[in-house]
């Protein structure tokens, strides 16, 4: 009898797991539709390929285990947020072994890489440096805005907040980062 | 009931304000926009004379520069396949072996829609120019043989007034 009970118990899991692993098609669905969007606005934030393929992949590894494997309200807003947020602390991680490097070979910044010159390179690398800096409710709007170039209604839905408090952020963080740039 | 019947007065109503609100937020901020606008002339006057609000302006010019810098930076094709691909990798054995998950790795990026429709631009233009024209030529063509004809009628009624009489010519142009 309890043999029976937990068999049924075990066969019931089984099942539940199943079902679950088959509702998480959307994981799928959600790549197929929303991948090139991410890919894009990674590959802008970040600007090398490698750290795009793991900030891709770390952002579908938390969208598969959000809470207890279910699926978001809104999940292009999930998607886009938490891409945005690991591409930013990517960023951060990288400014920061840079400044090591660079304390350890005794090479001044200002000599370094911020060289003051019109390059493309170092211009996207400047403002990468500095979007990272900003205030995140800024640096929301910047990277999905800018970025990701979705409209300002959508950057509203996805972060909560009405299209012209976006517009007024984005105005915001421009000046911020042209007072940066300018130094 | 009776409020049954009256919301969706209510509602409208509301709709018709929002609409209302709506346009003359778009009218204000045309309004503004053409008197607050970097390129107008005041502030252009302003801005020659004024070393801080250049500085602030080229600020400004140098960060949209990099965006736009860092928007046209081009990133090999194969991108989305192997972020996919990667992404794929750490998901369920279940959802790996789906067919699904079999196209994403060999996805391609495909541009937009109205990216896609860009180069035929073009061709569309000239199809509704020619079209345009054809169209003016039929109308401007029946029109001036419609009149070509009416003056030929009175031409032809003149002439058999003069030669035959008024009645006459009333019987025979009647007929």
């Amino acid at each position: 009898m309890f043999t029976e009970s937990v068999g049924y118990e075990l066969w019931g899991e089984v099942a539940g797991l199943s079902a679950m692993e088959a509702s998480q098609k959307w994981i799928l669905s959600a790549m197929q539709r929303h991948g090139p969007e991410l890919v894009r606005m990674l590959w802008r934030i970040l600007g090398s390929e490698q750290d795009v393929c793991d900030a891709y992949q770390s952002t579908f590894l938390q969208l598969a285990h959000y809470e207890g494997r279910q699926k978001p309200k809104h999940v292009k807003a999930y998607l886009f947020r938490t891409a945005s947020n690991t591409a930013i602390s990517m960023l951060r991680h990288r400014a920061a072994e840079k400044r090591t490097l660079s304390k350890a070979t005794n090479k001044a910044e200002a000599t370094g890489p911020w060289m003051n010159e019109i390059d493309c390179k170092f211009l996207a690398e400047t403002l990468r440096h500095y979007v990272a800096q900003l205030p995140e409710h800024l640096r929301n709007v910047i990277t999905l805005r800018d970025l990701a170039e979705l409209s300002y209604a959508e950057v509203g839905r996805i972060l909560g907040i009405s299209p012209a408090t976006a517009r007024v952020y984005r105005c915001k963080a421009v000046q911020l980062l042209a007072v940066w740039m300018n130094k | 009931m009776i409020t049954n019947i009256k919301i969706p007065f209510r509602d409208r109503s509301q709709k018709n304000s929002h609409n209302k609100c709506r346009q003359i937020r778009s009218w204000l901020t045309k309004a503004l926009s053409k008197s607050f606008n970097v390129d107008a002339e005041w502030v252009q006057r302003h801005v020659m004379n004024c070393p801080r609000c250049q500085r602030r302006l080229a600020g400004i010019g140098k960060v949209e520069l990099a965006l736009s810098m860092a928007k046209s930076q081009s990133h090999q094709l194969d991108l989305l396949m192997r972020a996919n691909t990667q992404a794929i990798g750490v998901l369920k054995h279940s959802l790996r072996k789906m067919p699904k998950a079999e196209k994403l790795r060999t996805a391609a990026p495909e541009p937009k829609l109205s990216e896609r429709c860009c180069k035929y631009n073009r061709p569309v233009t000239n199809v509704a120019a020619c079209i345009a024209i054809l169209f003016l030529m039929k109308v401007g063509i029946f029109s001036s043989a419609n009149a070509f004809q009416s003056h030929g009628q009175k031409a032809l009624r003149q002439y058999y007034v003069s030669h035959v009489g008024e009645e006459l010519t009333n019987d025979i142009f009647t007929t």
